[in-house]
């Protein structure tokens, strides 16, 4: 499906198709995502999201299909792979700071590049002051915030966002989601952002997919070309939303 | 600190309030002297008046006092509570690092523990101090079967706390280092152990206060040291303060055992910090 096709093509997803015994969830999905592309999901509520985006990870298994990230089937161990929960998950004996740290540790960066990077990333999410606190020391949204931080530092080949700003009140979630892409533009990673909000999914995303009610297909794709900062009441902006709300509607 | 709306900050502040007689009277510390001054006023009163054949606290501390310099059967009561306290450190120590690695493994291996929670579930509800006669049967009236005595009493809640310290652990945390790619033995070290950390010391905790039952009831059977013996001499020569003050010399010798493990606790586990009594 329809990456432009100047791009270059960094993961590819064949026939990926879930069962779980006779229920079919995910239903032969295909789709490509350019290099630094930053991709959307949307779909009715139940539609196997978050099934979706746990396939996508290996953390449950396929029945069928394949993801492959520059030609070679994903695997955790050999790619690096960064999720951001729709919980925030924090390690709670860990600090911010080692906390952020921590996929860095998992995915054996040497030491000095860590330090380095650790720092940056620290600094870049506005993180620093708060580096030697505790997890239960902070709010959820900062728990989430450093989730993101530790997702980006991981240098992900994909980074996968399962409602990362769900829960969080109105204000606080513009607020991130500028650092959001902010952080994806400065860090250039390929992202996956899966949402039910599709205001929230336009205002980030150069390209949504839209899935349909279980079994799940990709039942359309939206481009979004509107140039950043976006402002929620350009009447483009608003005439995707409704071309998006228009796709999902269930009722 | 006013960076971003995101931005958290984190100060402790103490409010100055003036001292009201109110504010002095609903004050924790001063509520918790009166808590105790009020123990010693209804004690020294019901003992003065013969009741309940107890000694009065001054002659209870009087008593404590003469056996600092007095020895009894060779020792004072510093040697007496060092015996006791001895046997604890040893039992303890045999039980927790028997126990504590045997719970971790069973709540990391469902085969390990599909072998040991049978046998290990028919020992766990019997009590430690029904051991005694075999104890003795094996190691004599000597140090071993009263060490014997403590290893079983504290060895039990070490295990049960380290397995359900491991099965309690959030699946989400595990969720983390797997996307991440890590390894069963990364899980392991980075998730499961840390994770489980402040169960393991509710464990020693509990298994102290167990190994202070287990130390009474073996000195109580057989043995010329240890605070436990005191309160045995005492009962036999009639003398109710001796007995009392067997009794709060364990109190306060309890007490800093148990102190000494929750300041472990705090340098170990330092997120844990903040938490009040926890």
């Amino acid at each position: 499906m329809g990456v432009n096709p100047e791009r270059r093509i960094k993961i590819q997803v064949k026939n990926l198709t879930k069962r779980f015994g006779d229920l079919l969830v995910l239903n032969n999905i295909s789709f490509d995502v350019a290099d630094g592309e930053f991709i959307s999901i949307v779909g009715p509520t139940g539609c196997g999201k978050t099934t979706f985006l746990n396939t996508l990870t290996k953390l449950i298994p396929a029945t069928e299909g394949s993801i492959l990230i520059d030609g070679k089937e994903a695997d955790p161990r050999t790619h690096n792979l960064a999720f951001v929960f729709q919980e925030p998950t924090c390690l709670p004996w860990r600090t911010v700071r080692d906390n952020v740290a921590f996929g860095m540790e998992v995915k054996g960066f040497p030491k000095d590049k860590l330090e380095e990077r650790l720092e940056y990333i620290l600094n870049l999410v506005g993180l620093s002051d708060c580096a030697n606190l505790y997890p239960n020391q902070i709010s959820a949204s900062m728990i989430q915030r450093v989730a993101v931080a530790r997702a980006f530092a991981v240098e992900p080949d994909l980074l996968l966002m399962d409602e990362p700003y769900g829960q969080l009140d109105v204000k606080l979630r513009y607020y991130l989601e500028d650092e959001l892409i902010r952080l994806w533009e400065t860090l250039k990673a390929t992202v996956i952002f899966v949402t039910h909000n599709i205001e929230e999914a336009v205002y980030v995303a150069e390209r949504i997919l839209v899935l349909s009610n279980k079994p799940t297909t990709i039942k359309a794709e939206v481009h979004v070309d509107l140039p950043r900062p976006r402002s929620l009441v350009d009447p483009k902006f608003i005439q995707i939303r409704k071309e998006v709300t228009e796709l999902i509607r269930w009722w | 600190m006013e960076r971003s709306v995101a931005n958290e900050v984190v100060k402790h502040v103490k409010e100055k309030k003036p001292w009201t007689v109110g504010r002095v009277l609903t004050n924790e510390y001063f509520l918790y002297v009166v808590s105790f001054f009020t123990f010693l006023i209804v004690w020294h009163y019901i003992a003065a008046a013969g009741l309940l054949g107890l000694a009065t606290p001054e002659a209870t501390l009087k008593e404590m006092v003469r056996l600092m310099s007095v020895r009894l059967a060779g020792k004072n009561l510093f040697g007496h509570a060092w015996a006791s306290s001895r046997r604890i450190i040893i039992g303890f120590a045999i039980g927790a690092a028997a126990g504590l690695p045997l719970g971790l493994l069973m709540g990391l291996n469902k085969y390990i523990n599909s072998i040991v929670k049978p046998v290990f579930d028919l020992f766990k509800p019997m009590p430690p101090i029904a051991w005694i006669s075999i104890s003795i049967l094996w190691f004599g009236i000597g140090e071993p079967s009263k060490i014997f005595i403590i290893v079983i009493g504290s060895f039990v809640p070490c295990v049960l706390n380290a397995y359900s310290g491991i099965r309690i652990i959030d699946p989400e945390l595990y969720d983390v280092i797997r996307v991440l790619g890590g390894n069963r033995r990364q899980e392991i070290f980075y998730v499961s152990f840390p994770a489980a950390l402040p169960a393991l010391f509710a464990g020693v905790q509990i298994s102290m206060s167990v190994a202070w039952t287990c130390v009474l009831a073996a000195e109580l059977v057989s043995s010329r040291s240890g605070l436990g013996w005191i309160i045995i001499r005492g009962m036999k020569l009639t003398k109710p303060e001796l007995v009392l003050g067997g009794m709060a010399a364990i109190a306060v010798v309890a007490w800093l055992f148990s102190v000494a493990a929750s300041g472990l606790e705090k340098v170990l586990c330092p997120w844990k910090r903040g938490i009040k009594e926890l």
